[in-house]
């Protein structure tokens, strides 16, 4: 194991991958940059919070490393590590657009958000996947997945948008890990005890022969520096989130009536004949869809009644210039894990069907329409086929379709009048610029839900509901979400239920003040940092992570 | 989680800021800060209880070592062998450049 890639720490990583004597860190741990959120609920912070970003030199290319380290709760994704990475890769945007070519690298040993800074986990995420879809129109993106813990949560979702992805054997891959699903779903959905099935499931052989990861190197340095240095010289790029129509073709083709198992699945991934698929908009239906807060406001805000389309969870219909989509439950949905909405495979890949269709037809419009998304999401669907096939990808796909609309000057509005939760919130929200929420106490808003992350983070429910008490980021309701700064307006007096016409026609204003808002303003995320409450509180960490990274650059 | 904190009375200077290890499982980071004022320990663990081995096995790596440093420790349940390890090295990093 003398020069294992694997068993090396985050900072060591980089440093190998570097020529030697090239290496500058930004931010690293003497510059005392903690995260704030960990000491109060007990946990011994990292003067690093687990990420390393390195700027230096690979056989004379400018290079940017972020490694990020497993070892260290997890790999996940706080507000001080996910503004590390925003704030770096941000500059390396900056510098790419200057024509300074400088390639990223991402070594991402993570489980996703880091649920104990919960939101911020979220939003740092989604600002993430934002910028490597603007990075990856003038550099590849490349990510490596070494290992032991693997790419999780919604740094899957993450991967799954980088240009190409290495990994070693020793790494997994997937959006719930089998622990979450099990938690979620029963045992009998996935045991998460039988880890023969999880590595057959998650591994690195079948995401290779799956089309979710490119290449599996031995865990040497050199070998993976090598692939690093070939496939950036190569300018690879996989398109994983462009091949809709694939998956929606493949879901078409599924045998829904057994147990979906790898060498099945392996053969329908073989076989698939692709069709173009297209989601009809949303008409008039004769009986009532499954009730939900986002079904009533989709209605509503676009006057069909009962609406139904071609893909029964995923309502799209224009209404005066905008274009509205919604995510909602269908009781008797052919895929049972996302019957009470949450965001499955068909939701993914459809809603980016729908979005990438609005993008290619305003594509040489001066003006962009623009797109509303109802959310109403109680999490993202777990299940063992939804992770075999990888649903990641599919949430993925639909994050990367609205951040390329939002780039290519559409405004996209979220209206949350029901829950936003987790991968579903991250494929279906928060891409956009920006996010509106009702002032509801029956409305969740985080990465996970209770029992889960209580289990995950090795605490009671009561010592997870203590804690939520000191760290907004880690609560539940949109009140304390709305201490975070990153809401562009959280309305007051009108419920999650009461669409009456008088708060339809509130609402709709609402959403038109917030397009106006975007009018000559930048089509990132930074709205979320510059809010009155994001300065003054909700975001302090970030921002100063954001001067220390644009000081040291 | 239990913080404590140490004052050693050492006085040889060192000449410049050093960082090692990784808050992992049964490991921890160590920070040592040139400094002109008395020297000074910071412990954030996970372990709690343990304040006493703490002071043990400083007050033999300081008088070994008579460092004047200001030092920050954070410790996810690494043994005192572990401890010790990680001090030693961060005395390395500093030898290195010298």
């Amino acid at each position: 194991m003398k020069n294992s890639f694997v068993e090396l720490h985050a900072r060591e990583l980089a440093l190998s991958l570097l020529d030697a004597g090239t290496s500058r860190e930004l931010v690293g741990p003497l510059d005392n940059m903690i995260s704030p959120h960990l000491e109060p609920q007990g946990i011994v912070p990292e003067s690093d919070d687990g990420i390393v970003l390195m700027k230096g030199k690979i056989e004379d290319k400018n290079v940017l490393i972020v490694s990020i380290e497993g070892k260290f709760q997890g790999g996940g994704i706080g507000e001080v590590s996910g503004a590390k990475i925003v704030a770096a890769l941000e500059k390396a945007l900056e510098d790419n657009q200057n024509g300074k070519t400088i390639y990223p690298i991402l070594v991402l040993d993570t489980g996703g958000v880091r649920l104990q800074e919960a939101n911020y986990g979220l939003l740092s995420i989604s600002e993430i996947q934002n910028v490597v879809i603007a990075l990856k129109k003038y550099v590849p993106v490349i990510g490596l997945i070494p290992g032991r813990v693997g790419s999780f949560g919604g740094m899957s979702i993450t991967a799954s948008i980088l240009s190409y992805l290495i990994t070693t054997n020793k790494a997994r891959i997937g959006l719930n890990g089998p622990e979450v699903i099990e938690q979620e779903a029963g045992v009998r959905e996935f045991d998460s005890s039988d880890k023969n099935l999880i590595w057959n499931t998650l591994g690195t052989k079948q995401r290779l022969a799956t089309g979710l990861v490119d290449e599996v190197v031995d865990d040497t340095v050199d070998d993976i520096k090598e692939a690093v240095i070939n496939e950036i010289n190569a300018k690879k790029d996989a398109h994983r989130t462009e091949n809709v129509d694939f998956y929606l073709s493949l879901l078409d083709q599924l045998d829904l009536n057994k147990k979906l198992d790898i060498s099945s699945y392996d053969k329908l991934y073989q076989q698939v004949k692709t069709t173009k698929h297209e989601v009809a908009d949303a008409v008039v239906g004769s009986e009532a869809g499954t009730k939900s807060r986002g079904r009533l406001w989709f209605e509503k805000l676009t006057g069909i009644k009962n609406a139904k389309s071609s893909v029964p969870t995923v309502l799209h219909a224009p209404k005066d210039g905008k274009e509205y989509i919604a995510i909602v439950p269908d009781a008797k949905n052919a895929f049972p894990r996302v019957r009470n909405g949450e965001v499955g495979l068909q939701e993914g890949f459809a809603v980016a069907s729908v979005v990438n269709k609005i993008v290619a037809e305003d594509k040489n419009q001066t003006t962009k329409r623009p797109i509303i998304l109802v959310v109403d999401v109680p999490s993202q669907a777990y299940g063992y086929q939804e992770e075999l096939i990888g649903i990641h990808v599919a949430l993925g796909s639909s994050a990367a379709a609205y951040a390329k609309a939002r780039q290519a000057g559409h405004p996209v509005i979220a209206f949350i009048p029901g829950d936003a939760v987790a991968g579903g919130f991250l494929a279906h929200g928060l891409q956009s610029n920006r996010l509106i929420a009702l002032d509801d106490t029956s409305i969740t808003i985080q990465a996970m839900s209770k029992a889960s992350a209580a289990r995950i983070t090795q605490r009671t429910i009561a010592e997870l509901e203590e804690a939520t008490k000191h760290v907004p980021a880690m609560a539940y309701d949109i009140d304390n979400y709305e201490k975070l700064g990153a809401l562009y307006k959280l309305v007051k007096g009108i419920g999650s239920w009461d669409a009456t016409d008088e708060n339809v026609a509130k609402i709709k204003q609402i959403i038109d003040d917030a397009i106006q808002s975007t009018v000559n303003k930048p089509a990132n995320l930074h709205f979320r940092y510059e809010t009155p409450i994001a300065k003054e509180s909700g975001r302090k960490a970030t921002l100063q992570v954001r001067q220390l990274v644009t000081e040291q650059w | 989680m239990e913080k404590s904190h140490f004052n050693f009375d050492t006085k040889e200077a060192i000449s410049k800021p050093v960082h090692v290890g990784v808050v992992a499982s049964g490991d921890l980071e160590v920070i040592f800060r040139p400094t002109n004022q008395e020297t000074e320990v910071n412990v954030v663990t996970g372990s709690d209880g343990f304040k006493e081995v703490w002071g043990n096995v400083l007050k033999r790596f300081f008088d070994r070592y008579p460092i004047q440093a200001n030092i920050e420790i954070n410790d996810f349940g690494s043994t005192p062998g572990v401890v010790n390890l990680r001090l030693t090295q961060a005395l390395e990093e500093l030898k290195d450049e010298k």
